[in-house]
């Protein structure tokens, strides 16, 4: 089997939090802080840490605002972000096919 | 080996997107609500003897109109407790869904009601006409909401074909009956169904929270 697709696996989203969060983020041009931690079942202090390492990646940009005078924080994927992730569902999907075929 | 894990990683990518998509606020109060202010106005329609084809058609969009505006209340009040943006992609899918079965259910009630000739027997059809259209609207809204939503809508599909098929049969045997007996035939499916399913819903919904 050729490794090749595998390495080339983004490891910022390749992490089972950020993956989730990522998918989610994919389906959705913008989720509430509290909509991904019900959706996820993680706790706060996970949700924000690998928000902050998505950040840092440039693939989750962030927005606070205020609802009825409540804070409200809503994530969304930037471009770079929606194309890291494409990039990253076609690798598996590689890896997939070329599993199958045996190579 | 390999395999197994990235098919296992789509698989779970999949589903999370799926989940991002469906709609889950508010539906056992939201439920609740229209079924009990279906047969609150089922009960009120009767007693208070509304029996003209125009009255009876103005009523229950009225209701319907009190209905949607106490949905929207119960949907905005969530939001505003979870500090979520009201106006969510989930949240707009189903309201699109919902809006042209909704849009030709009003049509039809302003045919049938609009014309002063129009004998209140023939606003019978009116019910049933409502629960197809409602069950199509409910069908639809449910491929971004949870799975019982879609049966929920067959459920008024069919009972809507049920009463036409019965209603044609008995207006050429024997007729029908005065039109105000319809108010009961609207409690008992706009509102029991809705009922009984906001307590199935109340039920299935702590049942998950405690797993």
């Amino acid at each position: 089997m050729n490794p090749e697709p595998f390495l080339q696996l983004d490891r910022v989203i390749h992490e089972k939090g950020r993956l989730a969060i990522m998918s989610l983020l994919a389906a959705s041009p913008q989720l509430s802080f509290t909509e991904l931690r019900d959706a996820l079942n993680m706790t706060d202090g996970n949700i924000t840490a690998h928000i902050r390492t998505l950040q840092v990646a440039g693939y989750v940009s962030v927005t606070k605002a205020f609802q009825g005078g409540r804070p409200l924080t809503t994530f969304a994927l930037t471009a770079q972000g929606r194309k890291a992730f494409t990039n990253y569902i076609n690798l598996l999907e590689q890896i997939v096919r070329q599993t199958k075929s045996g190579k | 080996m390999t395999q197994d894990w990235a098919t296992e990683h789509l698989q779970a990518i999949r589903t999370l997107m799926e989940r991002a998509a469906i709609y889950r606020r508010a539906l056992a109060p939201i439920t609740l609500f229209v079924g009990s202010t279906g047969v609150v106005a089922a009960a009120v329609g009767w007693f208070a003897a509304i029996d003209s084809h125009r009255a009876f058609g103005l009523y229950w969009i009225l209701v319907c109109l009190v209905a949607l505006a106490g949905a929207f209340l119960l949907v905005r009040r969530q939001a505003l407790k979870d500090t979520e943006a009201f106006w969510s992609p989930p949240m707009r899918r189903v309201a699109q869904a919902l809006m042209p079965p909704f849009f030709v259910g009003l049509v039809s009630c302003a045919i049938m009601v609009m014309p002063k000739w129009r004998e209140p027997l023939q606003v019978w059809w009116l019910p049933p006409i409502w629960m197809v259209l409602y069950g199509c609207a409910i069908h639809a809204a449910g491929f971004f909401m949870p799975r019982g939503m879609k049966l929920f809508g067959w459920g008024f599909v069919l009972a809507g074909c049920l009463i036409l098929a019965v209603l044609n049969l008995r207006s050429y045997a024997s007729g029908l009956p005065a039109l105000v007996n319809a108010h009961w035939l609207m409690g008992a499916t706009f509102g029991a169904f809705h009922l009984a399913y906001g307590v199935y819903l109340c039920f299935s919904e702590k049942r998950k929270n405690e797993a």
